[in-house]
């Protein structure tokens, strides 16, 4: 990248969320969009390259494999832990699928909590998996095993609820701290959006009844308590009632719920506010302004938020924008912008 | 022959092609020995009636090792985890192999596993402790957590310790492994 700001242009289908994706995958091998690395290699090979230069020296390898996992490689050194390959990449993803944040399911805005508290602690990945495991798992008990003997099910899920309420309580855990740290942020960035009219609160709704203050031990007897109280229930249902799976982020406005009172308007505020606080979150955290990835969202906003959005970051944040069309852009995005006609490009040319 | 290779773990196609192509080029009577001892150990070996693990002979050698202590059972999942703790020299007890760890996923249960057998065996033999020797993952835990609960009328059941490997340095274990370890602690004696 030349300029701060690359501005990658195309129609559909020709790859521009490709780049940016494989841009955050490098940075923090993570995907928004592919759960698993063989939707990221294309269906007919065997491996797929990713290869990055950062602050100019920094070479970056990502190898992903059908057979034999991952392999990365930072300066040509093949690296013992992959994780270490984060850090001279750092970035924070903003796509058309974050302007339903607000709107959506619950998931939405537990995804993006999780990518958030992800970068504040690394194990937290660990922890999510193991945890959808315990759940997929409980779930088959419960499907396979009706005609089990009782006795023999209550101790598989005593076995079970343990388990999970050992990985719920650590969950809720870094979820609430990473929300304590995010909600200063996001509302003073929705304080200024909103030209001071509008107070943002980020309200955490545990999956798991926690009282008192947050503690490990007692909370994680208390979910085991209620593990152990919702069985029948979960044996009607089908579904662990309990736990991080349920949990909530509730976006109050002036203290009414965003989600079913704010207008389509404050509903984007509240997105560009959220974001715009990971961005800081994030930046704050690993000491230096990490890259910001637009993926087709940046012309999905109305030319007072662009131009918002374009304040805020600055001249801080290395920026790259993917679009169909150059249109949607306010002047002022396009000004000291490169801009790549993608499909146009050069094979051997380096995208830096 | 390199489709056969293949099939094998951690066999890819050009290791099986390398294999195949070194064998081509043995003498005959070395190719036929080589495939005596395939037949010869798929017709032979079979478990263990008390302990379950590989064996030609209805018992196996540690089973029908008499200066092994009787009082101390280790369960392992399968016959290569407890070749692994062999290895150490250390460990003087008996062995039970599961065959397995409990995966409804894998439509896994309990008694699709050499767990009535365990019980049994618990409850015959005396057994002053159990150790459980399971990976952490979360069909370990979870096995062994359901045995714990089925053999602590019976006997005393411990857990074999995870954490650092030795020979690691501190700053490089990865986090998982810390926190693990950071909940392993011990009291210094």
């Amino acid at each position: 990248m030349t300029e701060n700001r690359l501005l990658v242009i195309g129609p559909n289908g020709i790859g521009k969320s490709n780049l940016l994706e494989a841009v955050e995958l490098l940075g923090s091998l993570r995907s928004h969009r592919a759960s698993s690395d063989q939707d990221l290699i294309h269906w007919e090979e065997q491996r797929a390259l990713l290869r990055a230069i950062a602050d100019d020296t920094e070479k970056l390898e990502l190898e992903l494999r059908r057979q034999g996992g991952r392999q990365a490689r930072r300066n040509g050194k093949t690296l013992t832990r992959q994780l270490d390959l984060i850090g001279p990449l750092r970035c924070v993803g903003f796509s058309a699928l974050d302007l339903n944040l607000v709107r959506g399911e619950p998931a939405l805005r537990r995804q993006w909590l999780d990518r958030v508290v992800q970068q504040l602690e690394p194990i937290y990945s660990d922890l999510i998996s193991r945890f959808n495991k315990l759940l997929r798992q409980r779930s088959q008990l419960w499907r396979q095993w009706r005609h089990i003997p009782i006795h023999e099910r209550d101790s598989l899920l005593d076995a079970f609820d343990v388990q999970m309420a050992l990985v719920s309580t650590r969950i809720h855990r870094r979820r609430s701290r990473a929300l304590a740290r995010l909600e200063p942020l996001a509302a003073r960035w929705q304080e200024t959006l909103s030209k001071h009219k509008e107070r943002l609160r980020l309200d955490y709704q545990p999956g798991s009844q926690l009282e008192g203050e947050e503690e490990e031990e007692p909370w994680r007897l208390a979910i085991e308590t209620q593990l152990l109280g919702q069985r029948s229930e979960e044996e009607r249902l089908g579904s662990c009632r309990i736990g991080p799976h349920r949990d909530e982020v509730r976006l109050l406005l002036n203290d009414s719920e965003a989600r079913r009172f704010g207008s389509a308007g404050q509903q984007r505020t509240v997105v560009l506010a959220l974001k715009l606080a990971e961005l800081e979150l994030v930046g704050e955290l690993c000491g230096e302004p990490p890259l910001l990835l637009l993926d087709d969202v940046l012309a999905e906003l109305d030319p007072g938020r662009q131009l918002l959005l374009l304040e805020a970051v600055g001249e801080k944040h290395q920026c790259l924008v993917s679009a169909t069309h150059l249109e949607g852009f306010q002047d002022e995005w396009q000004q000291r912008s490169q801009i790549i006609e993608a499909g146009s490009l050069n094979r051997s040319e380096e995208v830096r | 022959m390199i489709d056969q290779f293949e099939r094998l773990p951690g066999i890819g196609p050009r290791t099986a092609q390398r294999l195949a192509l070194h064998l081509l080029r043995q003498p005959e009577d070395q190719i036929r020995a080589f495939a005596e001892a395939l037949l010869a150990a798929r017709s032979q070996v079979g478990q263990c009636q008390t302990c379950f693990h590989l064996s030609a002979e209805p018992l196996c050698d540690i089973c029908r090792d008499g200066t092994r202590c009787d009082e101390l059972l280790c369960v392992v999942a399968d016959s290569r985890d407890l070749l692994a703790l062999e290895r150490t020299r250390e460990y003087k007890g008996r062995y039970h192999v599961l065959g397995g760890l409990i995966s409804p996923m894998d439509g896994i249960g309990p008694d699709m596993l050499q767990i009535p057998s365990l019980i049994q065996r618990v409850d015959r033999d005396g057994i002053s402790e159990v150790i459980l020797a399971l990976t952490p993952s979360v069909e370990g835990d979870t096995t062994s957590l359901y045995l714990a609960r089925l053999l602590k009328p019976f006997t005393q059941v411990s857990r074999i310790a995870y954490g650092l490997p030795v020979g690691s340095e501190l700053e490089y274990a990865d986090e998982v492994t810390l926190t693990r370890a950071l909940e392993g602690r011990r009291a210094m004696q």
